[in-house]
Protein backbone atom coordinates (compact mmCIF):
# COMPACT_ATOMS: atom_id res chain seq x y z
CA UNK A 1 0.00 0.00 0.00
CA UNK A 2 1.13 3.28 -0.59
CA UNK A 3 1.21 5.20 2.21
CA UNK A 4 0.26 8.71 3.23
CA UNK A 5 2.94 11.30 2.66
CA UNK A 6 3.61 14.79 2.81
CA UNK A 7 7.26 14.96 2.46
CA UNK A 8 6.27 17.02 -0.91
CA UNK A 9 4.89 19.55 1.12
CA UNK A 10 6.21 23.00 0.49
CA UNK A 11 5.69 24.07 4.49
CA UNK A 12 6.80 21.40 6.78
CA UNK A 13 3.95 18.89 8.23
CA UNK A 14 4.12 17.89 12.13
CA UNK A 15 5.45 14.58 12.50
CA UNK A 16 2.73 13.59 14.73
CA UNK A 17 -0.19 15.11 12.59
CA UNK A 18 1.38 13.24 9.56
CA UNK A 19 1.62 10.02 11.91
CA UNK A 20 -1.96 10.37 12.74
CA UNK A 21 -3.14 10.81 8.73
CA UNK A 22 -1.37 7.55 8.13
CA UNK A 23 -2.56 5.70 11.19
CA UNK A 24 -6.81 7.08 9.86
CA UNK A 25 -5.51 5.86 6.25
CA UNK A 26 -4.69 2.39 7.34
CA UNK A 27 -7.68 2.32 9.22
CA UNK A 28 -10.08 3.09 6.39
CA UNK A 29 -8.41 0.95 4.32
CA UNK A 30 -8.85 -2.19 6.86
CA UNK A 31 -11.67 -4.00 7.68
CA UNK A 32 -14.11 -2.31 10.80
CA UNK A 33 -16.78 -3.27 13.17
CA UNK A 34 -19.66 -3.30 10.19
CA UNK A 35 -18.04 -2.77 7.22
CA UNK A 36 -15.16 -4.64 5.08
CA UNK A 37 -11.84 -2.90 4.21
CA UNK A 38 -13.39 -2.22 0.37
CA UNK A 39 -17.01 -0.92 1.58
CA UNK A 40 -14.61 1.50 4.00
CA UNK A 41 -13.19 2.82 0.86
CA UNK A 42 -15.47 3.33 -0.87
CA UNK A 43 -17.19 5.52 1.71
CA UNK A 44 -14.22 7.11 1.78
CA UNK A 45 -14.59 7.78 -2.28
CA UNK A 46 -18.50 8.53 -2.02
CA UNK A 47 -17.96 11.40 0.73
CA UNK A 48 -15.22 12.94 -2.00
CA UNK A 49 -18.09 12.74 -4.35
CA UNK A 50 -20.69 13.97 -2.49
CA UNK A 51 -20.12 18.22 -2.81
CA UNK A 52 -20.75 17.35 -6.94
CA UNK A 53 -23.95 15.76 -6.19
CA UNK A 54 -26.75 18.13 -8.15
CA UNK A 55 -29.66 16.75 -5.87
CA UNK A 56 -27.43 17.62 -2.87
CA UNK A 57 -26.90 21.46 -4.45
CA UNK A 58 -30.89 21.49 -5.06
CA UNK A 59 -31.47 20.41 -0.77
CA UNK A 60 -28.99 22.73 0.11
CA UNK A 61 -30.46 25.68 -1.68
CA UNK A 62 -34.15 24.78 -0.77
CA UNK A 63 -35.95 26.05 2.24
CA UNK A 64 -36.21 22.42 3.69
CA UNK A 65 -34.09 19.43 2.23
CA UNK A 66 -37.49 17.07 2.58
CA UNK A 67 -38.93 19.62 -0.35
CA UNK A 68 -36.46 17.92 -3.34
CA UNK A 69 -36.70 14.85 -4.05
CA UNK A 70 -34.38 13.15 -7.01
CA UNK A 71 -31.02 10.15 -7.15
CA UNK A 72 -28.31 10.96 -5.84
CA UNK A 73 -24.91 11.74 -8.62
CA UNK A 74 -23.35 8.52 -6.93
CA UNK A 75 -20.53 6.68 -8.01
CA UNK A 76 -22.67 3.70 -7.79
CA UNK A 77 -20.96 1.21 -5.64
CA UNK A 78 -22.69 1.91 -2.58
CA UNK A 79 -26.75 0.82 -1.62
CA UNK A 80 -28.62 3.99 -1.67
CA UNK A 81 -29.60 4.33 1.82
CA UNK A 82 -25.69 4.73 2.47
CA UNK A 83 -25.36 7.00 -0.23
CA UNK A 84 -27.51 9.17 1.22
CA UNK A 85 -26.00 9.33 4.94
CA UNK A 86 -23.17 10.27 2.97
CA UNK A 87 -24.56 12.59 1.15
CA UNK A 88 -26.53 14.22 3.44
CA UNK A 89 -23.80 14.30 6.04
CA UNK A 90 -21.21 15.34 3.99
CA UNK A 91 -23.28 18.50 2.24
CA UNK A 92 -26.29 19.60 4.68
CA UNK A 93 -25.32 17.77 8.62
CA UNK A 94 -26.95 20.86 10.22
CA UNK A 95 -30.23 20.15 8.70
CA UNK A 96 -30.33 16.41 9.57
CA UNK A 97 -33.59 15.33 12.34
CA UNK A 98 -34.18 11.99 13.99
CA UNK A 99 -36.71 11.86 11.46
CA UNK A 100 -34.76 11.55 8.95
CA UNK A 101 -31.98 9.36 11.00
CA UNK A 102 -34.94 6.49 11.87
CA UNK A 103 -36.27 7.08 8.24
CA UNK A 104 -32.66 5.68 6.88
CA UNK A 105 -32.67 2.89 9.71
CA UNK A 106 -36.21 1.74 7.97
CA UNK A 107 -34.44 1.18 4.70
CA UNK A 108 -32.34 -1.51 6.34
CA UNK A 109 -29.33 0.24 7.67
CA UNK A 110 -28.38 -0.91 11.10
CA UNK A 111 -27.61 1.74 13.43
CA UNK A 112 -24.41 0.44 13.80
CA UNK A 113 -23.45 0.43 10.01
CA UNK A 114 -24.86 3.91 10.02
CA UNK A 115 -21.77 4.99 13.10
CA UNK A 116 -19.12 3.65 10.99
CA UNK A 117 -20.38 5.08 7.83
CA UNK A 118 -20.05 9.31 9.93
CA UNK A 119 -17.09 8.13 11.32
CA UNK A 120 -15.67 6.98 8.34
CA UNK A 121 -17.12 10.24 6.97
CA UNK A 122 -15.70 12.81 9.48
CA UNK A 123 -12.33 10.68 8.90
CA UNK A 124 -12.45 11.79 5.46
CA UNK A 125 -13.60 15.08 6.59
CA UNK A 126 -11.09 15.83 8.33
CA UNK A 127 -7.90 15.04 6.62
CA UNK A 128 -9.24 16.45 3.08
CA UNK A 129 -10.38 19.48 4.52
CA UNK A 130 -7.03 19.89 6.17
CA UNK A 131 -4.89 19.67 2.74
CA UNK A 132 -7.83 21.90 1.48
CA UNK A 133 -6.73 24.40 4.09
CA UNK A 134 -2.86 23.82 3.59
CA UNK A 135 -3.39 24.15 -0.47
CA UNK A 136 -2.10 20.81 -0.50
CA UNK A 137 -2.89 17.95 -3.00
CA UNK A 138 -6.09 15.65 -1.69
CA UNK A 139 -4.44 12.22 -0.95
CA UNK A 140 -5.10 8.87 -3.17
CA UNK A 141 -7.38 6.49 -0.83
CA UNK A 142 -5.71 3.47 0.40
CA UNK A 143 -6.42 -0.01 -1.76
CA UNK A 144 -8.59 -1.99 0.93
CA UNK A 145 -7.04 -4.35 3.26
CA UNK A 146 -8.98 -7.81 2.87
CA UNK A 147 -10.63 -9.59 6.07
CA UNK A 148 -14.17 -9.57 7.82
CA UNK A 149 -15.47 -6.81 9.90
CA UNK A 150 -15.47 -8.08 13.85
CA UNK A 151 -18.95 -7.12 13.79
CA UNK A 152 -19.19 -6.53 17.70
CA UNK A 153 -21.59 -4.52 19.43
CA UNK A 154 -20.77 -3.06 22.68
CA UNK A 155 -23.14 -5.07 25.27
CA UNK A 156 -23.59 -1.59 27.09
CA UNK A 157 -24.66 0.22 24.26
CA UNK A 158 -27.54 2.18 25.29
CA UNK A 159 -30.58 4.46 23.81
CA UNK A 160 -31.45 7.82 25.75
CA UNK A 161 -28.79 10.18 25.24
CA UNK A 162 -28.73 10.81 21.23
CA UNK A 163 -30.50 9.17 18.11
CA UNK A 164 -28.35 7.30 18.33
CA UNK A 165 -27.37 4.27 20.96
CA UNK A 166 -24.30 5.46 22.81
CA UNK A 167 -21.82 3.60 25.14
CA UNK A 168 -21.27 5.54 29.17
CA UNK A 169 -18.21 5.43 30.74
CA UNK A 170 -19.34 2.61 33.47
CA UNK A 171 -21.17 0.54 30.85
CA UNK A 172 -17.81 0.08 28.48
CA UNK A 173 -16.42 -3.35 29.05
CA UNK A 174 -13.10 -5.15 28.62
CA UNK A 175 -14.40 -6.58 25.46
CA UNK A 176 -14.02 -3.19 23.75
CA UNK A 177 -11.03 -0.90 22.88
CA UNK A 178 -10.63 1.55 25.94
CA UNK A 179 -12.36 4.51 24.03
CA UNK A 180 -12.36 6.93 26.83
CA UNK A 181 -9.03 6.27 28.28
CA UNK A 182 -7.43 9.84 28.17
CA UNK A 183 -10.37 11.64 27.76
CA UNK A 184 -13.88 12.96 29.34
CA UNK A 185 -17.31 11.29 29.01
CA UNK A 186 -18.09 15.07 26.83
CA UNK A 187 -20.80 14.08 24.66
CA UNK A 188 -18.90 14.26 21.61
CA UNK A 189 -17.03 11.75 22.70
CA UNK A 190 -19.48 9.21 23.48
CA UNK A 191 -21.18 10.10 19.95
CA UNK A 192 -19.82 7.33 18.08
CA UNK A 193 -19.36 4.99 20.93
CA UNK A 194 -21.63 2.29 19.37
CA UNK A 195 -18.62 1.82 17.35
CA UNK A 196 -15.91 1.81 19.20
CA UNK A 197 -13.18 1.78 17.20
CA UNK A 198 -14.30 4.95 15.32
CA UNK A 199 -14.45 6.75 18.92
CA UNK A 200 -10.71 5.45 19.03
CA UNK A 201 -9.82 6.74 15.19
CA UNK A 202 -11.71 9.93 15.09
CA UNK A 203 -10.34 11.12 18.36
CA UNK A 204 -6.35 9.79 17.30
CA UNK A 205 -6.87 12.53 14.67
CA UNK A 206 -8.60 15.13 17.02
CA UNK A 207 -5.75 14.90 19.47
CA UNK A 208 -3.36 16.42 16.72
CA UNK A 209 -5.67 18.66 14.85
CA UNK A 210 -6.55 20.20 17.70
CA UNK A 211 -5.51 19.41 21.08
CA UNK A 212 -5.68 16.38 23.53
CA UNK A 213 -8.43 16.45 26.00
CA UNK A 214 -5.73 16.49 29.12
CA UNK A 215 -4.00 19.60 27.29
CA UNK A 216 -7.33 21.67 26.54
CA UNK A 217 -7.80 23.47 29.77
CA UNK A 218 -3.87 23.74 30.69
CA UNK A 219 -4.09 27.21 30.21
CA UNK A 220 -0.67 28.30 31.98
CA UNK A 221 1.01 26.54 28.80
CA UNK A 222 0.85 26.67 25.10
CA UNK A 223 1.19 23.16 22.94
CA UNK A 224 0.89 24.38 19.51
CA UNK A 225 2.13 27.81 17.79
CA UNK A 226 -0.96 29.40 18.30
CA UNK A 227 -2.61 29.87 21.55
CA UNK A 228 -5.25 28.30 23.20
CA UNK A 229 -7.86 31.38 22.63
CA UNK A 230 -7.09 31.58 19.17
CA UNK A 231 -7.49 27.76 18.50
CA UNK A 232 -10.89 28.14 20.67
CA UNK A 233 -11.52 31.16 18.04
CA UNK A 234 -10.78 29.04 14.89
CA UNK A 235 -12.86 26.27 16.38
CA UNK A 236 -16.07 28.65 17.04
CA UNK A 237 -15.56 30.33 13.77
CA UNK A 238 -15.69 26.80 12.07
CA UNK A 239 -18.56 25.42 13.84
CA UNK A 240 -20.91 28.82 13.45
CA UNK A 241 -20.41 28.85 10.13
CA UNK A 242 -21.83 25.51 9.87
CA UNK A 243 -24.64 26.46 12.13
CA UNK A 244 -23.61 23.29 14.27
CA UNK A 245 -25.15 24.04 18.36
CA UNK A 246 -22.92 21.35 20.19
CA UNK B 1 -6.97 38.56 21.27
CA UNK B 2 -3.81 38.84 18.62
CA UNK B 3 -5.04 38.45 15.34
CA UNK B 4 -7.91 37.80 15.60
CA UNK B 5 -9.23 39.13 12.05
CA UNK B 6 -6.76 37.28 10.48
CA UNK B 7 -7.76 33.67 11.87
CA UNK B 8 -11.40 34.04 11.47
CA UNK B 9 -10.83 35.17 7.60
CA UNK B 10 -8.89 32.07 7.60
CA UNK B 11 -11.76 30.01 9.10
CA UNK B 12 -13.99 30.89 6.82
CA UNK B 13 -12.19 31.00 3.79
CA UNK B 14 -10.77 27.45 4.96
CA UNK B 15 -14.41 26.26 4.92
CA UNK B 16 -15.35 27.67 1.98
CA UNK B 17 -14.33 26.62 -1.45
CA UNK B 18 -13.38 29.70 -3.22
CA UNK B 19 -9.52 28.63 -3.40
CA UNK B 20 -8.01 32.76 -4.28
CA UNK B 21 -9.64 33.81 -0.97
CA UNK B 22 -8.08 30.72 0.61
CA UNK B 23 -4.85 31.23 -1.11
CA UNK B 24 -4.90 34.93 0.41
CA UNK B 25 -5.84 33.95 3.86
CA UNK B 26 -3.29 31.22 3.50
CA UNK B 27 -0.75 33.10 2.74
CA UNK B 28 -1.31 36.45 5.47
CA UNK B 29 -1.39 33.42 8.48
CA UNK B 30 2.30 32.53 7.32
CA UNK B 31 3.57 35.59 6.80
CA UNK B 32 2.29 36.81 9.71
CA UNK B 33 2.33 33.94 12.09
CA UNK B 34 4.83 31.37 10.72
CA UNK B 35 4.11 28.27 8.68
CA UNK B 36 3.66 26.12 11.95
CA UNK B 37 0.95 28.47 12.77
CA UNK B 38 -0.53 27.78 9.37
CA UNK B 39 -0.19 23.87 9.98
CA UNK B 40 -2.40 24.38 13.49
CA UNK B 41 -5.02 26.48 12.20
CA UNK B 42 -5.78 24.72 9.17
CA UNK B 43 -5.54 21.61 11.67
CA UNK B 44 -8.38 23.23 13.27
CA UNK B 45 -10.30 24.53 10.93
CA UNK B 46 -10.24 20.93 9.47
CA UNK B 47 -11.25 18.81 12.92
CA UNK B 48 -14.15 20.72 13.14
CA UNK B 49 -15.32 20.84 10.04
CA UNK B 50 -15.65 16.59 10.80
CA UNK B 51 -16.60 17.33 14.45
CA UNK B 52 -19.83 19.10 13.39
CA UNK B 53 -20.65 16.61 11.04
CA UNK B 54 -20.57 13.58 13.67
CA UNK B 55 -22.56 15.97 16.30
CA UNK B 56 -25.11 16.63 13.91
CA UNK B 57 -25.40 13.77 12.50
CA UNK B 58 -25.64 11.59 15.60
CA UNK B 59 -28.03 14.24 17.53
CA UNK B 60 -25.92 14.04 20.69
CA UNK B 61 -27.23 17.41 22.79
CA UNK B 62 -25.58 19.62 24.52
CA UNK B 63 -24.16 19.00 28.25
CA UNK B 64 -27.08 20.65 30.24
CA UNK B 65 -24.06 22.47 32.48
CA UNK B 66 -22.86 23.90 28.94
CA UNK B 67 -26.59 24.48 27.99
CA UNK B 68 -27.05 26.22 31.60
CA UNK B 69 -23.95 28.74 31.44
CA UNK B 70 -24.01 29.28 27.50
CA UNK B 71 -27.45 30.51 27.79
CA UNK B 72 -27.37 33.80 27.30
CA UNK B 73 -24.88 33.79 25.17
CA UNK B 74 -26.26 31.69 22.41
CA UNK B 75 -29.54 34.06 22.44
CA UNK B 76 -27.29 36.43 21.50
CA UNK B 77 -25.72 35.41 18.91
CA UNK B 78 -28.38 33.85 17.16
CA UNK B 79 -27.70 30.11 17.99
CA UNK B 80 -30.45 29.01 19.31
CA UNK B 81 -31.75 29.49 15.47
CA UNK B 82 -29.75 26.78 13.93
CA UNK B 83 -31.42 24.11 12.21
CA UNK B 84 -29.89 21.56 14.48
CA UNK B 85 -31.43 23.14 17.78
CA UNK B 86 -35.07 21.90 15.68
CA UNK B 87 -34.49 18.47 15.02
Amino acid sequence: MTELTYRASPVPIRDDLAAAHRRAWRRIAEPGTWWEGATRVAIAAETRNAPACDLCKRRKQALSPNAVSGDHDSLGVLPEAVVEVIHRVRTDASRLSESWYRGVLETGLSDGEYVETVGIVATIVAIDRFTHAMGLPTHPLPEPVPGEPTRRRPAGAKPGLAWVPTVAPEDRTDAEPDMYRDRSAANIHRALSLVPDEVVGFFDLDDVQYLPDALLRDFGNEHRDITHAQIELLAARVSAINQCVY
Amino acid sequence: MPHAELLIEFAEAATGDDPDRLARARAAVADTLGPAALVDSAGVAAIFQAVVRIADATGIPLEDYKAEITEDVREELGINDFPSTKA
